[in-house]
């Protein structure tokens, strides 16, 4: 069953300047899905649009089949939500902040809330204003799961957060995977978080989805190319290569995503081109990453 | 049940996690009936989602070198002799990947790589069989 619908989403903050221009994907329940993409790639701004806090300009958005905007509070209930610059009344205390979380919530858990508290060594009685970043972060993240949504949205959750941190979130997500069943939507630029948690990637560039993917196939049917950039072979009929996703020059190599695994890229390669390939190999998220959106800097 | 994962390595986690289940087996560490931890046990131990330890069993399963009982842990399946030299022979397949790759990198001679490969073996032999 599809729990989130993003169709053809539209969004600009300047006109003329799509950050989105078209952005479509699904997302099925109980599927864990990182969302990728530069800083202004439009994750924010994507996950803000299906939290019906910004509207798009064209295309459709829609949670369990209800458009966020039209229906707001039952969308609310069902969603948990964290961002990295969230903001908690900080004049509450803790305890008042749960409280008021508790009474919007009818599907509130007492007993994850006071499992997580421990767990965080969360102070109920301190006032929000002197929590550290990362105390805050938690008691936002305890808001989020306490009501044991049916979708989780975290945008940049473990965002300038210390490894101690992030390896909390990422253990009281996997226990809402574990115990709820819970659909995860996520961005994040930790590359390691990404791929312990999400079973699929989608990546974001120039306004469109430029990769979605199962994370394993990402590394069982896409491989990185070396080859010696020595003018031989035309950069151009590299990138002509049926499955060249993108080619950059770099250190007297030419780099060549392919959408094939290391054996049939390289035979590709061989073959095709009549070129040495130096290397041909699977290649880890955070280098495919810069591959792909890296340019040639 | 010792194991390690690389989220941040080519290798996908869920083979990751064959390789290591399935080595822990060739060397005896897991014995035949030895009782797997659960999928969601795995998972927060490791700081894995949990759909990555189902399909790493699964493939398991498949491969038969685990048994499935309805409400109980997985566990080790007797072993099959069979089956277990074929995990031997994967295991061996795979360091030897390395050394294909560099044979033709280096652009060494079949027959001259082949002869190195059968004398190391002989060496190992003469040194007691081990090392």
């Amino acid at each position: 069953m599809k729990i989130i619908e993003f169709v053809e989403i539209e969004r600009a903050f300047k006109r003329g300047v799509n950050v989105l221009d078209g952005v479509s994907f699904d997302v099925e329940q109980g599927e864990v899905v990182g969302l990728l993409g530069c800083n202004g790639a439009g994750k924010t701004t994507l996950i803000s649009i299906a939290m019906g806090m910004l509207q798009q300009q064209r295309g459709e958005v829609r949670l369990f089949g209800l458009d966020p905007i039209e229906n707001p509070l039952e969308v609310k209930r069902r969603v948990g939500y964290v961002s990295e610059d969230q903001i908690l009344p900080d004049f509450l205390r803790v305890r008042e902040v749960l409280h008021l979380h508790r009474h919007l919530f009818p599907t509130w858990d007492d007993d994850l809330t006071a499992d997580l508290v421990t767990r965080f060594d969360i102070d109920l009685k301190a006032k929000i204003k002197t929590l550290s970043k990362g105390q805050a972060r938690q008691v936002a993240l305890l808001c989020a799961v306490a009501h044991r949504p049916e979708v989780l949205l975290l945008d940049e959750p473990a965002g300038g957060l210390d490894p101690a941190v992030r390896r909390e979130f990422l253990e009281t997500a996997i226990q809402l995977l574990n115990e709820s069943g819970s659909t995860i939507l996520f961005s994040s630029h930790h590359m390691s978080d990404v791929e312990r948690m999400a079973r699929r990637v989608v990546m974001l560039h120039e306004g469109n989805v430029l990769l979605d993917n199962e994370l394993d196939d990402l590394r069982e049917q896409f491989s990185l190319a070396l080859i010696p950039d020595d003018g031989q072979l035309d950069s151009d009929a590299l990138r002509a290569l049926p499955g060249c996703l993108a080619v950059r020059q770099r250190n007297g190599n030419l780099h060549a995503i392919l959408r094939h695994g290391p054996e049939d890229g390289r035979a590709l390669l061989t073959g095709k081109l009549g070129v040495s390939v130096v290397r041909c190999e699977s290649i880890p998220l955070e280098e495919m990453f810069i591959e792909l959106v890296g340019g040639q800097a | 049940m010792l194991i390690v994962v690389d989220p941040h390595s080519g290798v996908p986690v869920y083979r990751q996690l064959i390789d290591q289940v399935k080595f822990h087996i060739s060397s005896g560490l897991l014995k035949p009936g030895a009782e797997l931890p659960s999928t969601r046990a795995l998972s927060t131990e490791l700081g894995l989602n949990p759909m990555t330890i189902s399909k790493a069993y699964n493939f398991l399963e498949k491969d038969g070198v685990v048994e499935r009982r309805p409400g109980r842990p997985l566990v080790v399946a007797e072993s099959n002799q069979n089956g277990m030299h074929d995990m031997k022979l994967e295991r061996l397949r795979e360091s030897l990947a390395l050394s294909v790759t560099m044979t033709r990198q280096l652009e060494i001679d079949r027959e001259r790589a082949l002869e190195l490969f059968k004398e190391m073996l002989n060496d190992t032999d003469d040194n007691g069989g081990s090392q």
